[in-house]
């Protein structure tokens, strides 16, 4: 499939009109009979060609689970999940997946969990294929002169950027990233969304981003997602209009104040209805 | 300089002071005479038994049965384990039956070895091997069994296949665990060696104190005591060494 170009954030449809992951009436619970509990109860939502779509919503309402799903990790119990047109039957290296953990390979160095996917069978690339992308990403993500660093020497910000440029290697359809940016200070965590901005803008990759930061998701999409509390339904879905490249001062510009505000109450009326609706 | 100190002079005055106390309590005349020797009146047994007796025969042969019975015991364990940890169902069929095994202590074992081995070379090594594998085998599939999911995923979402996520991903994961379920086999064969060696053995440590405990020479028996305990604490070490350069990737290593 051809890649679709980004204009200001704006998206150019592709002949195609494929999304890049479709949802469709997606639900899942957990348990059995009275102690059943529904979490995605019919959830629907597509992530275009050339989008990035942060999924946003309250904590417990499911949204990891939607990710676990795209990325062929556990199955829905109805509804269908599909990348590019096709049902999700199981991981694929057509989907580079982020996780919130810190889950690049500690007995490797940067170089080699950036080069991995490129090294099995399944993306069969020659040498110096490997060495070329895995310097392209390096430097992308920053990483120049941590080549040789083990894991268990760099920060969370620095193993997170490892796990990003190690998701780009593969040359993926999709990125699935997993809350990647919970763990880190509020000072790192600014920085790394503006990296993955211009990472991204530069990639031009579609990608879904589960948070719960309201920021984070205005910062970094070009569309967000906001689910509702248990049982599971999409609340609304949102343009960002906020221009694109974005940088710092964009938290600042008044399209971005607007839509954090609005977020903020949403997220706030179901926070207190979770909470018992305490005044 | 903290480093020499952490390494190789506090743990030598801990050695130290444990002599002290000895030979403390040995010229005060608290135990009856004759049953609790010197610390100098063993060494003096011990190069006497060197010379005359050809000792350094004894602890090859001992090196040589615990090393035998860590590495075979090991080797059938690291496939036991790794199909363990693998297969949950198996693990469910036969961790209680392992846990049983491993808590027979093997000198319990002695009279049915003799009955079915006979009281060669083959019993005692059958018992060293038998206390490696249960010790290890249980160490090696809990570990991996263990094993973040995380990693796991993170491999078949780049696309590998179930080979390469056993070679790439579960083996080096499992190194650590290995090389201490490696140290729990050698210090449990330190601990059976004496019961093995009780199986008729002409030479060995465990021999000698035995042949010592006969003739009541008790500067021998602690002698032997003494050499048993240097030999594993030698060993152990050195697999510590091994295990730092082997899995420096860890963020902790147990040393």
């Amino acid at each position: 499939m051809a890649e679709q170009k980004l204009d200001g954030g704006r998206l150019h449809d592709g002949a195609t009109g494929v999304p890049k992951i479709h949802f469709d009436d997606v639900r899942i619970g957990f348990g059995k009979g009275a102690k059943r509990k529904e979490v995605l109860d019919g959830v629907s939502f597509d992530v275009r060609s050339g989008e990035f779509v942060s999924v946003l919503g309250p904590s417990g309402c499911g949204k990891s689970t939607l990710l676990t799903l795209a990325a062929g990790f556990a199955k829905a119990d109805s509804g269908s999940v599909e990348i590019d047109g096709s049902p999700v039957v199981g991981p694929h290296h057509d989907r580079g997946v982020v996780f919130q953990q810190y889950a690049i390979f500690p007995w490797l160095t940067v170089r080699k969990n950036i080069a991995f996917g490129l090294t099995l069978r399944a993306n069969r690339h020659n040498k110096a294929d490997i060495s070329a992308a895995t310097d392209r990403y390096i430097d992308l993500m920053g990483l120049r002169g941590f080549e040789d660093a083990l894991p268990k020497t760099l920060s969370g910000g620095m193993r997170q950027r490892v796990a990003i440029a190690r998701a780009y290697a593969t040359n993926p359809s999709v990125l699935l990233m997993d809350e990647p940016f919970a763990a880190l200070d509020a000072q790192t965590r600014e920085f790394m969304q503006e990296l993955l901005h211009e990472a991204n803008l530069e990639e031009q990759r579609s990608a879904m981003f589960i948070t719960h930061s309201v920021e984070e998701a205005i910062f970094l999409s070009s569309r967000i997602v906001v689910l509702s509390n248990r049982p599971t339904r999409v609340h609304e879905i949102l343009d960002v209009p906020v221009p694109m490249p974005r940088t710092a001062e964009s938290r600042t510009s008044p399209e971005f104040i607007e839509l954090r505000r609005h977020l903020e109450e949403v997220m706030r009326s179901m926070s207190s209805f979770t909470h018992g609706g305490t005044p | 300089m903290s480093k020499i100190w952490g390494r190789i002079l506090w743990p030598l005055a801990g050695f130290g002071a444990f002599v002290a106390v000895w030979y403390a309590v040995a010229v005060s005349g608290v135990m009856p005479p004759g049953q609790l020797p010197r610390p100098d009146e063993v060494v003096a047994t011990l190069a006497g038994q060197f010379r005359d007796d050809d000792l350094l025969l004894d602890v090859r042969l001992s090196v040589l049965r615990v090393l035998i019975g860590v590495a075979v015991g090991c080797s059938l364990a690291l496939p036991v384990g790794f199909l363990l940890a693998w297969y949950t169902p198996l693990r469910q069929m036969f961790d209680p039956l392992f846990s049983f095994f491993r808590a027979l202590p093997p000198i319990a074992l002695i009279p049915l070895v003799i009955i079915y081995l006979g009281i060669g070379e083959q019993a005692r090594l059958f018992i060293l091997i038998y206390a490696a594998f249960f010790a290890s085998v249980v160490v090696i599939y809990e570990g991996i069994a263990s094993t973040d999911e995380i990693y796991v995923r993170a491999a078949r979402s780049m696309g590998a296949s179930e080979m390469e996520l056993f070679r790439r991903v579960i083996v080096p994961l499992a190194v650590p665990q290995v090389l201490v379920a490696v140290r729990v086999a050698v210090g449990v064969c330190w601990a059976t060696l004496v019961a093995a060696e009780l199986i008729a053995a002409q030479r060995g440590l465990g021999a000698s104190i035995q042949d010592a405990a006969n003739f009541f020479q008790i500067e021998m028996v602690y002698g032997g005591v003494v050499l048993i305990g240097l030999s594993a604490l030698v060993m152990d070490r050195l697999l510590a060494v091994v295990m730092k350069r082997a899995v420096r990737w860890q963020d902790r290593v147990g040393g």
